[in-house]
């Protein structure tokens, strides 16, 4: 007996003598729900690729900064005297993390690269108004477009566009090089990705950590655990507001509540009996409180949507009143429109995005008090892409749509949502071509007015942007104008 | 030779299965790769370049022979050889399986053999409490709970995430304790229930009877005699329970955080991607089988009657 306590004993001596710590000097460990399927920016769209490399390993021409507006980055400038002509004038001295400089004959290989239907980019639609790619100069460059695209110079700061040095293409999927803050280190298959320094780098005084490493922690409640334990530093997407509830009460963290680009939506088969109603769509976001919504499922972070541009978006106008709350005028409408007692459907979610299922049941409750009879039928993701995305075999359904600037989804009949607005698709192809801001903000203003007229989906709330980290950690954005996590300027005290 | 055949015919069968069933399941590998935002010119072309626009059969028979070959495909989502990326996982799942099979053994049996010798007395009964309480809480719980306590309340131990064995054996041994735990807490109970009845039948029969009347000592008989006749039950259930512990390991290495095989197959399963589920399958598979040979094996080791021909 005495022997057991002795080796106890000696067992929690060596347990307390290694410290347990992650690793030592100015690194940040950031916690991640998602292992990326790959690190070329230029092979998938995965948001868990661009949370990795996006401004971190490799860097566009052009950047959205953390207040959503487009700022030169690679190139020092542009010029445009047409609005079909853009020359890119080249920042100087700036290399790429195998050491070379970055030259004008890059940019042309990395965009005719992408352009090149061989290649399988994930979005060549993004270039398609390209004509030809002139090298002027090592530092200038000129892109002829074959048409007016008032989206271009967006097009050129998203993940799909940067830039990284064409000798490398071969070892972009594991193994990316670029002109960003932090070079690749390893890729721990399961684990982590560790990212250095790179001393090198055109911003000077960035970045300010060491090293940064990524873990993939999928369970919420692991990742949870981590953060008090210690074991990493900050988590950028991974938590649910019931952790963060908790968090916040934590002097040992910090949280941070902001905005994103995800427009949470209850979507309806718009081409499936009755949502070819319009009158049936009305009453569907007329029987929906939004506020008890955002209160149940989200803790009441996010911003009540009353259409689909979000906040971040300069053409955003606030239409979060335009069709309230009103269960009896949704009565009403379902009366007018020939289903005085309601009827059933079934609401597709996947279990995979907590925050869906948990409004899909306090709305479900919502619905039954004017009569639509609500099944929830939770189905894993693959199979709700494949479902409801691919197949639009679905009645109802709730998911988050990430991407900025996406209101094209509505101009496009095929897409699952089945909305078939000759007048919306004449609207948006208008805004595509409009450079005048003013003429084109009109634009997204009467798409936006439009939308909560037709009613093809309830708009529920902006997803709010909820991070963690330890107090002392500095420079994380707080609003997310899209996938990315810049750390170039994040910062840590002891 | 014949448990050879039979050893080839089950493997077979549980890679066409498997093989079937995950392609007449819905979700497509294109769409949960290229993402909901993808357009369908971009799905079609990474169909085709995936070789998934061809006929089941067709992908099933090219896959078998290559499987036949010792290559199993390359990993969709990795773009890294299947085998390799198996490989890759077993410094942490076979640890952390073998860990938890020792706690399995060393907890359950030593308190299976207590509970059946002082049989309704106040041990018998807390040794079942025990087993009970181990059955009752789930595996995934019991590894929050010791994150909780170990990692988060007195910081003993990491709450998750594995370095590797190269940076020394006692830092491996310590990411894979609490999970060991955790995964082996809910199969000891199962042993010492096995262990205890076992023990408790063969302490009835004669020839324990005629030995304590011989006047051997009762450790003696118990150990000597009762035990290994005990130990053919508790062996067939411990073999299950090795299997069980691999399938286990799914859910713990994903509270833990772990780069194992489980979590492998479990990301994989979510992001359809085929070759490595398959992969897996036929590795896990084979391991099962393999185990129950071994088992089969050992029954002659403890009961000489029994005889392969």
């Amino acid at each position: 007996m005495r022997g057991v306590a002795l080796a106890l004993a000696v067992l929690v001596a060596s347990l307390s003598a290694v410290p347990v710590t992650g690793q030592p000097g100015p690194g940040l460990i950031v916690q991640v729900v998602a292992e990326p399927p790959g690190l070329d920016l230029t092979a998938t769209p995965a948001s868990a690729t661009a949370g990795v490399v996006f401004y971190n390993i490799q860097e566009c021409l052009v950047k959205v900064d953390l207040h959503g507006k487009l700022v030169p980055w690679l190139a020092e400038r542009w010029h445009t005297s047409d609005n079909r002509n853009y020359t890119f004038f080249l920042k100087r001295g700036v290399r790429f993390h195998n050491g070379r400089e970055l030259k004008a004959a890059d940019v042309k290989f990395v965009f005719e690269r992408a352009m090149n239907p061989e290649t399988k980019h994930p979005y060549p639609g993004y270039y398609a108004a390209i004509g030809d790619i002139i090298v002027k100069d090592d530092y200038t460059v000129t892109f002829a477009l074959k048409s007016l695209n008032a989206n271009f110079l967006l097009n050129l700061a998203r993940q799909g566009s940067v830039i990284y040095p064409r000798e490398t293409v071969d070892t972009l999927k594991s193994a990316p090089v670029g002109t960003g803050p932090f070079r690749f280190g390893e890729w721990v298959r399961g684990d982590r990705i560790v990212l250095t320094r790179n001393a090198d780098y055109h911003v000077k005084g960035l970045p300010k950590l060491e090293r940064v490493t990524f873990r993939f922690i999928a369970d919420p409640n692991a990742a949870l655990a981590a953060l008090k334990a210690g074991d990493v530093d900050a988590s950028l997407f991974g938590l649910g507001p019931e952790h963060v509830i908790d968090l916040q009460k934590d002097p040992r963290f910090a949280v941070i509540v902001g905005d994103t680009t995800n427009d949470v939506i209850l979507a309806m088969n718009n081409s499936r009996k009755p949502f070819t109603d319009v009158r049936v769509r009305r009453a569907m976001t007329h029987a929906v409180d939004k506020q008890e919504v955002l209160k149940g499922a989200m803790f009441g972070m996010g911003r009540i949507l009353g259409s689909n541009v979000d906040p971040l978006n300069p053409y955003f106008v606030d239409l979060a009143g335009a069709m309230p709350y009103d269960p009896d005028k949704a009565r009403k409408l379902l009366a007018e429109a020939g289903y005085p007692r309601g009827f059933e459907a079934v609401l597709k979610v996947s279990p995979q995005y907590q925050y869906t299922v948990r409004s899909g049941e306090i709305i479900v409750s919502q619905l039954q008090k004017v009569g639509v009879r609500v099944r929830i039928e939770q189905i894993e993701w693959g199979q709700w892409l494949s479902r409801v995305w691919k197949d639009a075999d679905y009645d109802l359904t709730i998911i988050g749509h990430a991407e900025a600037w996406d209101i094209n989804n509505y101009a496009n009949p095929k897409y699952y949502f089945r909305y078939d607005s000759p007048r919306f698709q004449e609207l948006y192809q208008k805004s595509e071509v409009t450079l005048d801001d003013k003429a084109r903000r009109d634009l997204y203003v009467q798409m936006q007015r439009m939308l909560v007229e037709d009613a093809p989906a309830v708009w529920l709330f902006m997803h709010p942007r909820l991070a963690v980290a330890k107090r002392g950690v500095q420079g994380i954005w707080k609003d997310l104008p899209l996938s990315a996590n810049d750390l170039s300027e994040v910062s840590r005290t002891p | 030779m014949r448990r050879l055949v039979a050893f080839v015919v089950t493997l077979a069968c549980v890679s066409a299965l498997v093989f079937v069933a995950i392609r007449v399941l819905p979700g497509d590998p294109v769409l949960v790769m290229a993402g909901p935002e993808a357009n369908p010119e971009v799905v079609a072309r990474l169909r085709t370049a995936m070789g998934l626009d061809r006929p089941i059969p067709v992908q099933y028979v090219d896959w078998l022979v290559h499987a036949m070959r010792g290559e199993l495909g390359v990993s969709l989502q990795y773009d890294v050889p299947v085998a390799r990326l198996i490989a890759s996982r077993l410094p942490v799942t076979l640890p952390l399986t073998a860990m938890a099979a020792v706690f399995m053994v060393v907890v359950a049996l030593p308190l299976g053999l207590y509970a059946a010798v002082h049989a309704r007395g106040p041990g018998d009964y807390l040794a079942m409490a025990v087993a009970q309480l181990g059955l009752a809480v789930p595996s995934f719980w019991a590894g929050l709970l010791l994150i909780l306590l170990f990692s988060v309340q007195l910081g003993w131990f990491r709450s998750g995430g594995f370095e590797g064995w190269t940076q020394g054996v006692w830092l491996g041994v310590r990411a894979l304790l609490l999970p060991a735990v955790a995964l082996g807490l809910f199969q000891a109970a199962v042993l010492i229930r096995a262990t205890r009845s076992a023990l408790l039948e063969v302490l009835g029969e004669d020839y324990v009877r005629t030995a304590r009347a011989k006047g051997v000592r009762d450790a003696l008989v118990v150990v000597k005699h009762a035990f290994r006749n005990a130990m053919i039950p508790v062996i067939t259930v411990a073999g299950l329970q090795l299997g069980q512990l691999i399938a286990g390991s799914i859910v713990l290495e994903s509270v833990f955080a772990l780069p194992g095989l489980g979590r492998l197959a479990l990301g994989a399963i979510t992001a359809r991607d085929l070759p490595v589920v398959q992969g897996v399958t036929l590795f896990v598979a084979s391991c099962v089988v393999a185990i129950n040979f071994a088992v089969d094996l050992s029954y002659a080791w403890l009961d000489p009657r029994i005889r392969y021909e």
